[in-house]
């Protein structure tokens, strides 16, 4: 059984995401200045950019963790418009389609790995304890974690929690993760263990918006790149095509500072 | 008589009174400290109303001191046809006390747990309840041990306050012993001994789960 096989219990559909029009001030301050994205369904778009480009902002607007000002947002047959009232059945819905993983990982530090996982389970999907824990093992064996299942989070390394938050999202049974720069906060190596979980999760055929500095996983794993400065996207396409022929000079600037580190 | 032997002959006594001591200390935690997560929960509530009630009784609980509750208690609602025993009045004020400063430490404790952890909740889709219960609540809670213990100690030596009402606690039998034998000195020595015998060793607790806190933090 592969990783999304697991993950979406082969019960949940592959689904896309539209993004349209996304404007989000902080008072005077413009941080989303008119962001359209559609992503089509099992591909993996990587979002690249400066820091306060509005990269995560503009991720978190999509879970409406932040609220955009105004925009649609069309998701598994919703459509929601955050600048004005969010019913709680558009709300739920959309929580439950999309999953997302943080750079802080953000478990939670009193529950030991599997309790992580299964304890949304639990509360959200309403699955028996015993149910819940069986997901949860499948998935912690999945990402190499078995052995951690009584661990609290604070007895793993950086790398380990990152791929139990991986294990926890996934639990739910999402179609679309969300990544916002999973493996900044982790040392280049262990960074790679979260990066290779979710190479096999794209590969699966998983929906996927990362936000990342990681230019290789870019390179190789997504389908769409989407450059974004300025509190805009100024460039989209094959990740290819743009790393090795940008269009804008903005991008030009971006690559090659990042490419020459 | 040297002081020892004196001690031995007052110790029974004073036990007595330790055991007041401890009884009111008891009461003011084991009624207090749930009275200050309700209160604690309060002063963030969206409900004005609520939210004024909880400020004025954590405001004055930590703003009047001590005594000046106690005697509100025992000598001014009789005023109102309300009267109650002098160890009654004690607790009472005592609990309102240690609500009133274990509501502020709970408080720092919840605002203490990580915005990340909110962020979590809500993008897994948690409910707001089980957010708060399960998530919050248990994290909160667990940094504010060692301020809630030391509440407790303070709860403890607060009680003392109960002698001016007549309460028959560990002051009250030292001051008894005393105006016997006019042995102030020896028996204040005593009783300052009792005190310490408890909060010493409650604050070295305090201390060894601070350190381990800020070890697991």
């Amino acid at each position: 059984m592969t990783l999304s096989e697991i993950a979406d219990g082969k019960l949940a559909p592959r689904t896309g995401i539209k993004l349209d029009n996304i404007c989000k001030r902080y008072g005077d301050h413009t941080v989303l200045d008119d962001v359209s994205l559609h992503v089509e369904p099992g591909t993996v778009t990587a979002l690249i950019g400066p820091s306060g480009a509005g990269k995560s902002t503009f991720l978190r607007c999509i879970n409406l963790l932040e609220r955009p000002d105004s925009g649609t947002i069309q998701v598994a047959g919703h459509t929601i418009e955050p600048g004005k009232v969010v019913n709680n059945k558009d709300l739920a819905a959309l929580r439950s389609t999309v999953g997302m993983v943080f750079q802080s990982f953000n478990l939670f530090p009193h529950m030991s790995a599997m309790k992580n996982i299964s304890f949304p389970q639990q509360k959200v999907l309403g699955r028996s304890r015993e149910e819940a824990d069986a997901r949860s093992m499948e998935l912690l064996e999945r990402v190499g974690l078995k052995e951690k299942a009584n661990q609290p989070p604070g007895r793993c390394s950086g790398g380990q929690q990152q791929r139990i938050a991986i294990a926890r999202a996934l639990a739910l049974d999402p179609s679309i993760m969300l990544f916002d720069e999973p493996t900044s906060a982790l040392d280049p190596e262990v960074g790679l263990e979260v990066l290779a979980v979710m190479r096999e999760l794209a590969a699966d055929g998983m929906t996927m918006i990362v936000v990342t500095h990681e230019m290789q996983f870019a390179r190789d794993v997504s389908d769409t790149l989407v450059v974004m400065a300025d509190c805009k996207i100024i460039e989209q396409g094959d990740p290819g095509a743009i790393m090795s022929d940008p269009q804008e000079a903005r991008t030009r600037r971006f690559l090659r500072a990042v490419l020459e580190r | 008589m040297t002081w020892l032997t004196e001690w031995a002959a007052y110790l029974p006594q004073m036990m007595s009174g330790l055991g007041v001591s401890l009884l009111i200390a008891g009461v003011s935690i084991v009624a207090g400290y749930p009275l200050g997560l309700v209160l604690s929960v309060m002063v963030s509530a969206r409900n004005l109303a609520l939210r004024t009630l909880a400020l004025a009784v954590v405001e004055i609980g930590r703003g009047a001191p001590a005594l000046v509750i106690l005697y509100l208690f025992y000598y001014g609602l009789p005023k109102f046809g309300i009267a109650f025993e002098s160890i009654t009045a004690a607790c009472l004020a005592l609990i309102w006390n240690s609500a009133a400063y274990s509501s502020e430490i709970m408080r720092a404790g919840i605002q203490s747990v990580g915005r990340g952890q909110l962020e979590a909740s809500s993008a897994l889709g948690l409910a707001q309840r089980h957010t708060f219960w399960r998530v919050i609540m248990p994290q909160g809670m667990r940094s504010a041990i060692p301020g809630l213990m030391g509440v407790a100690i303070q709860m403890f030596q607060g009680t003392s306050l109960a002698y001016a009402i007549a309460v028959p606690e560990l002051m009250k039998s030292a001051y008894n012993i005393g105006s016997q034998d006019f042995n102030y000195l020896q028996i204040f020595a005593l009783a300052g001994l009792c005190y310490a015998a408890i909060s010493m060793p409650a604050t070295w607790i305090t201390v060894f789960f601070e350190k381990r806190m800020a070890r697991h933090a």
